[in-house]
């Protein structure tokens, strides 16, 4: 029987008064694709910037690959972890934005080697040879050379993919990767996750509102409301049969906006 | 005539010399006190913004005299030179700090993440995202600090150091004349400073900046 390689166990996250994640639990599979839908402010995108480390939880726990993430012990006790634990446990995990994050002073290239070079001491020719590869995955082995500015927002979100591919993470998390793009540009981005879903058996974690891709995509589909799980199962039944009337609204809403399922 | 020339270009180096070890002392002190100011740690926090509070609220002159006439008695013997670097040093420095703070937290919140999703230490996120791009914004008002700070020098000449200024009144003293000394001095603190505009504006061009934009436009 193998483990979870992601533990979320009975978390809450605040924002003020805010109570955005309410006594959350979830476990995610090795291997496995997980779509997190629901309206927005419903926690979906806190969720992973928590197993990103760029959130604070007020309560419960979080293990990766079996280590905690938000927590470290000291003297038989787990207490909120240090910077050096955060390290590395960050490791395992990366992540793409909604807004790609590259860094406008540096060429594609160097964005993506910047990291490996860094943090893993990667030798600079091997990096390159690397991250080329990766390039020419995303199709833009053409643009190694170029500056962030000089590319469309599919191009710049397909660097962002390969940039955090570069440190071979267990678990990838997708923010939205293609709520800033113009509608001529998401199936680009798309292709490159569905290669990656089909050529790699990595752990992912998408939030999403393109419910098409999500249905084809992952094996598990969450739909989220209020800080809680309203209802989980299969894409096909989560789209076609979905139980909860929130779920049924939600859907309905989504449709008649313009997406396609 | 000659000999009026050659002393006030001997007080030319001295502006020069003045000039640069300042700036260089400022800049240090800036990048120091600017990112105190940032620190999480609370103590490096309060001592930077001790600092730059204490060093804008009070005078220029009285921080001069300060390093050169007061420090003695607590057994800190400086030359006027080193009192004058020290003074004015710290001076611009906490202007810088303030320049330095101001432009890295215009840096977005996306570029801090970015490096934490890749995993980066504090140093490295400053040294290779943060900072390049910080420095863009920091070139102007750095530009005005250097000819402000440029211009300030002058007050050395109050604690006898041979600047430009002390030795423009030398020669007043020695010669009589008046408009001369005052009037070449002027032309060289106009040019010094115009050099050091110049110096700013090409590296802003150097340094790009329509090559960083934020990359945020979808």
């Amino acid at each position: 029987m193998t483990k979870p390689i992601i533990r979320i166990k009975n978390i809450s996250k605040s924002f003020g008064a805010v109570r955005v994640l309410d006594g959350l639990s979830i476990d995610v599979m090795p291997k496995e694709r997980l779509a997190l839908i629901g309206p927005s402010g419903s926690g979906k995108t806190t969720i992973l910037r928590i197993l990103m480390t760029l959130e604070r939880i007020n309560d419960g726990h979080i293990e990766i690959d079996g280590e905690q993430l938000c927590h470290m012990e000291r003297a038989g006790q787990l207490v909120p972890a240090d910077e050096k634990h955060l390290a590395n446990a960050r490791q395992k995990i990366g992540m793409v934005f909604q807004h790609f994050n590259l860094f406008p002073h540096k060429s594609v290239i160097d964005n993506i080697t910047l990291a490996p070079i860094l943090t893993k001491g990667v030798a600079k020719p091997i990096a390159e040879k690397r991250a080329m590869e990766l390039l020419d995955m995303v199709g833009l082995a053409d643009k190694a050379k170029g500056m962030p500015v000089e590319l469309s927002g599919g191009q710049k979100q397909r660097v962002a993919i390969a940039r955090a591919l570069a440190l071979q993470p267990k678990v990838m998390l997708f923010d939205e990767v293609t709520s800033a793009l113009d509608p001529e540009l998401v199936e680009e981005v798309l292709s490159v996750l569905w290669q990656l879903s089909t050529e790699t058996d990595m752990t992912m974690l998408l939030v999403t509102h393109e419910m098409g891709f999500a249905h084809d995509f992952a094996h598990r589909v969450l739909f989220f409301d209020r800080g809680k799980i309203v209802e989980e199962g299969k894409p096909g039944d989560i789209f076609r049969q979905p139980k909860h009337e929130r779920t049924q609204a939600f859907l309905k809403k989504i449709l008649a906006a313009g997406h396609r399922i | 005539m000659v000999e009026s020339l050659s002393l006030i270009l001997r007080g030319l180096q001295t502006t020069v010399s003045l000039t640069i070890f300042s700036l260089t002392l400022a800049l240090v002190v800036s990048f120091l006190a600017g990112l105190g100011r940032l620190s999480k740690n609370s103590a490096v926090r309060a001592a930077a913004i001790a600092y730059i509070e204490f060093f804008r609220g009070t005078s220029l002159f009285v921080q001069l005299f300060w390093a050169f006439y007061v420090l003695p008695f607590m057994g800190v013997e400086l030359s006027p030179m080193q009192a004058a670097v020290l003074a004015l040093g710290f001076n611009y420095g906490a202007y810088g700090a303030e320049v330095v703070r101001a432009s890295i937290n215009a840096i977005g919140r996306d570029q801090w993440e970015g490096c934490v999703a890749l995993n980066l230490n504090y140093f490295q996120r400053l040294r290779h995202v943060i900072i390049p791009q910080a420095i863009v914004i920091m070139l102007p008002p750095f530009g005005n600090l250097a000819v402000t700070l440029l211009k300030s020098t002058a007050i050395a000449s109050l604690i006898a150091l041979p600047d430009l200024t002390y030795q423009a009144q030398l020669v007043r003293n020695q010669t009589g004349q008046t408009l001369l000394p005052f009037a070449i001095i002027m032309i060289i603190y106009f040019a010094i400073s115009t050099f050091l505009k110049s110096g700013i504006q090409l590296a802003e061009r150097r340094l790009g900046a329509d090559r960083t934009q934020p990359a945020r436009s979808a």
